[in-house]
């Protein structure tokens, strides 16, 4: 059997994905990487997009916001990508009505915006950031396949 | 017959606030199961980001940011801010008292060499603190009962902000430190700047099992970095403090919640040793009626015949 690496993707809130798979492609702050299991040891930025993990030739996407991605060489000798992001979720979890309501929420931020002082600016752009990622990452998988 | 009405009335309002104490303990039963459920699944993130922080540090170069590093002496305020926890609703034991109470003591203690001023999560103690006239410089309220780290951003941010343009030597959280269902203890931690040794303890107290692997984990590994290394950890310092207030959050609110329950199941006993106590004085008010009536009758038979 090929070798396979452990994936790991967790948030503040709860472990979101802990599987076995091929590869992984991982939008990092310099841009999108692949790995494969033998990676060197790296720590990276994470930017927000999608992360796609192949298993047996599927797709499995999660839509990720912020954070850091860590690739070491665990005890056996395995390969190991823990993602720490401030939000993940997989791409099946946004379903239309998610999508709209992000929707929504993007451009009543957007209004307030205008009218926020600085103190709250950061966190509506935060918000504002999550909110698009949603809406942009299930817009470009919804005519593709992807594991569910 | 006027007293057993009156009894009856009373024994029928002790039924309904025994009711009403009786939902609050379930209601919040199954919220302290949420909240302490929560506070274990963030316990994986802490210990990722203890792993990439202490894998750095091995890494030679010696951390440079101010978020870790303790304030220079001659740039000393001497002032502390404190966010102190509570809750916004009563009704929950000595939960709130026991936190600000143990803040006090606090800011007596500093009060001789600096000046604190309080960030107040939730209106209990935001109002205790008003009333003794703490310098209060921001005063959350609406924070949600299933709260998600997107919650505690504001906070957190303007912690980092304040700290970060050298208005206070250092960042202080009252909160209650959630052991069992029965026990809770206030408690004070110093969050920024970011002390290594209690982040370790933090991530010990989190992990039973896991630490020990952590902690073990003395292999030096080559780590690449891509990006900038000091944005990262920048970046990585600010997640740290968001994850310990939000962590925090979690704790305080499992203890609120289970102190609640308690304070709610002790209500709920005490309301029905009510009852009992007052039916048993109607039913002898109700005997002394009867027993009354029947020698009324009986003496008025004797008058007759």
């Amino acid at each position: 059997m090929a070798k396979q690496l452990k994936l790991k993707i967790v948030t503040p809130e709860r472990l979101v994905l802990e599987e076995l798979v091929d590869q992984v492609s991982l939008p990092t702050t310099l841009g999108e990487i692949t790995v494969l299991p033998e990676h060197i040891p790296l720590i990276t930025g994470l930017s927000s997009g999608d992360i796609v993990a192949l298993v047996h030739g599927d797709h499995v996407p999660m839509a990720v916001v912020g954070g850091f991605i860590e690739v070491k060489n665990n005890f056996e000798g395995m390969t190991e990508v823990a993602v720490m992001a401030d939000f993940a979720e997989h791409v099946g979890e946004l379903t239309e009505e998610k999508i709209e309501e992000a929707k929504t929420r993007a451009e009543e931020m957007r209004k307030k915006l205008e009218n926020k002082e600085i103190v709250d600016f950061e966190h509506f752009e935060a918000e504002l950031e999550r909110s698009l990622t949603r809406v942009k990452i299930a817009d470009k998988w919804r005519t593709k396949k992807y594991r569910k | 017959m006027a007293g057993t009405k009156e009894i009856k009335r009373r024994i029928k309002s002790v039924k309904n606030t025994k009711k009403i104490t009786k939902a609050m303990e379930l209601v919040a039963a199954s919220k302290m199961k949420r909240a302490v459920s929560a506070t274990l699944a963030s316990r994986l993130y802490a210990e990722y980001s203890w792993e990439i922080l202490t894998s750095i540090a091995k890494n030679g170069d010696r951390i440079m940011h101010p978020l870790f590093s303790d304030r220079e002496k001659e740039k000393m305020t001497n002032k502390t801010l404190l966010i102190l926890i509570t809750s916004n609703r009563g009704l929950c034991g000595a939960y709130n008292a026991q936190v600000i109470k143990k803040t006090l003591q606090l800011i007596k203690q500093e009060n001789k060499n600096a000046n604190v001023s309080i960030i107040t999560v939730g209106k209990k103690g935001d109002v205790a603190m008003r009333r003794v006239g703490q310098n209060v410089v921001a005063s959350f309220f609406e924070l949600p009962n299933n709260l998600s780290i997107r919650d505690v951003t504001q906070i957190s941010k303007l912690v980092i902000n304040e700290y970060i343009l050298e208005n206070y030597d250092k960042v202080l959280i009252a909160y209650t430190d959630f052991i069992s269902a029965l026990t809770q203890t206030p408690n004070i931690k110093q969050v920024l700047p970011i002390s290594k040794s209690e982040l370790k303890n933090l991530v010990e107290s989190l992990g039973e099992q896991k630490d020990q692997m952590v902690l073990q984990k003395d292999q030096k590994i080559d780590y690449l970095f891509e990006g900038n290394k000091n944005e990262l950890i920048g970046s990585l310092a600010e997640k740290l403090t968001r994850m310990q207030i939000y962590q925090m959050l979690l704790e305080s609110n499992a203890s609120e919640q289970s102190s609640r329950m308690v304070a709610m199941k002790n209500a709920s006993e005490a309301s029905g040793e009510m009852i009992d106590d007052l039916t048993l004085v109607f039913n002898k008010a109700r005997q002394a009626n009867i027993t009354r009536e029947i020698s009324e009758i009986s003496a008025g038979m004797a008058s007759v015949s």
